[in-house]
């Protein structure tokens, strides 16, 4: 991707449509070139006007649990706050925080090799989306299917667990939607059970995943699909199950 | 109120004996800077309302609105230092805070099977009707919505798409079926006349 590439994301970037790759790059890119700043500038100032439109009076509540939560929360120094730098403290620790969000994301390299990965990256998120797609259609084909049954059941520690089935597309949608994340270094992994016989698991949750909605095929014609909370990457056997949706 | 505004008018600045408190959102964040938690609750009562509604509009779920709307504000403060007054408003700073907090909730509980879901579940939210009713029905800013009427229709869906509901520029590029390149550019030219349309500047 070339800078003139880059630019032309100035649109999205100032709407936040852009991914966590291509940000780190736009971000690079102005801290390059100081006359494009002042269109992004503009772009974010005109795009913030279309929360003109939006208000909507928050719980009264909300009011003191803010107010709560500023008198515990440490404040950060002014940017300024080296002798001698005056304003320019603001632009310094942009570009420290652009040279440190490009270095996340790309290590260290000339601006043409940044840009090289960069462009692959993107490629590689293309495939993802190609998959995704694919993926999407099978759910719709799950969703729609004659013979869907929905069964939903209570995680403990709160959320749910939703098993869309279709015997005919041998296939669920499963939903879970925990309350809270998983700790550290902990997944959820999912499990169907037959009869007496040991849970299989069709697979876990990336580490620290709170959310997820996945295909998963099989499903029809076991009994029980569970879901377990386990060290991250899964276990052979389900540890603690937190959420239990019969299926028959 | 007009005697009021008319009395103030008449009263010269240096001899007002109990100033009124700051209503301006820069001069607040200043003081918010320095620490001040009764200009914050200002600031609240302020901006508030707009902060929480658009949040909720791109999340759709009250209770989650109302977790980022705190984290939101909790950032506001935190971060009141680093306001810089060269590069925007006030409020564009608080509404971009808002709305980048907003879009990056969305995307992180969101994979496109997901979405799907709840559309299947739900089966309310058509792709982008109701945020065109939204924005050309209930704008509160004449100027506004006088201006998102002078954006083409592709444009205005490429811009509200991304806003309001926090597509990113590939997922608005399926919804519409226009290519990458032309939502890119959409998105720019369409912002770039609401900038001219507004009369946006931003003077370092």
């Amino acid at each position: 991707m070339n800078p003139t590439d880059v630019h032309a994301l100035v649109g999205a970037y100032a709407l936040d449509a852009v991914d966590d790759l291509e940000r780190a790059a736009f971000e690079r890119h102005i801290a390059e070139c100081a006359a494009c700043r002042t269109e992004v500038d503009e772009l974010r100032e005109t795009a913030a006007r279309l929360a003109d439109g939006t208000w909507s009076v928050p719980p009264p509540r909300l009011r003191g649990e803010v107010m709560a939560a500023i008198g515990r929360t440490r404040q950060l120094p002014p940017p300024d706050a080296v002798p001698g730098s005056g304003r320019s403290g603001r632009g310094r620790w942009r570009r420290y925080s652009v040279a440190a969000a490009a270095a996340v994301v790309l290590a260290a390299g000339t601006g043409a090799t940044v840009y090289a990965i960069q462009d692959q990256r993107v490629r590689d998120q293309s495939a993802i989306a190609s998959a995704a797609e694919l993926r999407q259609q099978r759910t719709q084909a799950i969703l729609s299917a004659a013979d869907l049954v929905v069964r939903t059941e209570p995680m403990d520690g709160g959320g749910r667990v939703t098993v869309a089935s279709s015997a005919a597309q041998g296939a669920s949608v499963v939903s879970i939607r925990a309350d809270r994340a998983p700790g550290a270094g902990r997944a959820f992994q999912m499990w169907t059970i037959r009869g007496t016989g040991n849970p299989v698991s069709p697979g876990v949750l990336d580490p620290g995943e709170q959310s997820a909605v996945r295909v998963v095929d099989g499903v029809p014609g076991n009994d029980v699909f569970a879901v377990s909370l386990e060290p991250a990457g899964g276990s052979a056997q389900p540890t603690t199950v937190v959420a239990e949706v019969p299926l028959t | 109120m007009a005697e009021y505004g008319a009395a103030r008018d008449r009263r010269p600045d240096h001899l007002s004996a109990v100033p009124a408190p700051p209503t301006d959102v820069g001069d607040l964040l200043r003081g918010i800077a320095r620490g001040d938690e009764a200009a914050f609750g200002r600031l609240y009562d302020l901006v508030a309302p707009r902060v929480y509604g658009l949040i909720r509009r791109v999340l759709r779920d009250p209770a989650q609105a109302e977790e980022v709307t705190q984290e939101v504000l909790v950032e506001v403060w935190r971060t009141a230092a680093r306001f810089d007054p060269s590069r925007g408003s006030a409020t564009a700073w608080v509404f971009t805070i808002a709305h980048r907090r907003a879009v990056d909730r969305v995307r992180a509980e969101q994979a496109a099977a997901d979405r799907t879901l709840r559309v299947g579940a739900a089966s309310v939210d058509t792709p982008y009707d109701e945020v065109v009713d939204e924005v050309s029905g209930r704008l509160e800013r004449q100027q506004v919505r006088r201006c998102m009427d002078d954006l083409t229709e592709l444009q205005r869906q490429a811009v509200t798409l991304a806003y309001y509901q926090g597509h990113s520029y590939r997922e608005v590029a399926d919804l519409l079926e226009t290519p990458l390149p032309t939502v890119k550019t959409r998105m720019r030219d369409g912002l770039i006349r609401l900038r001219d349309c507004l009369g946006v500047e931003v003077t370092a």
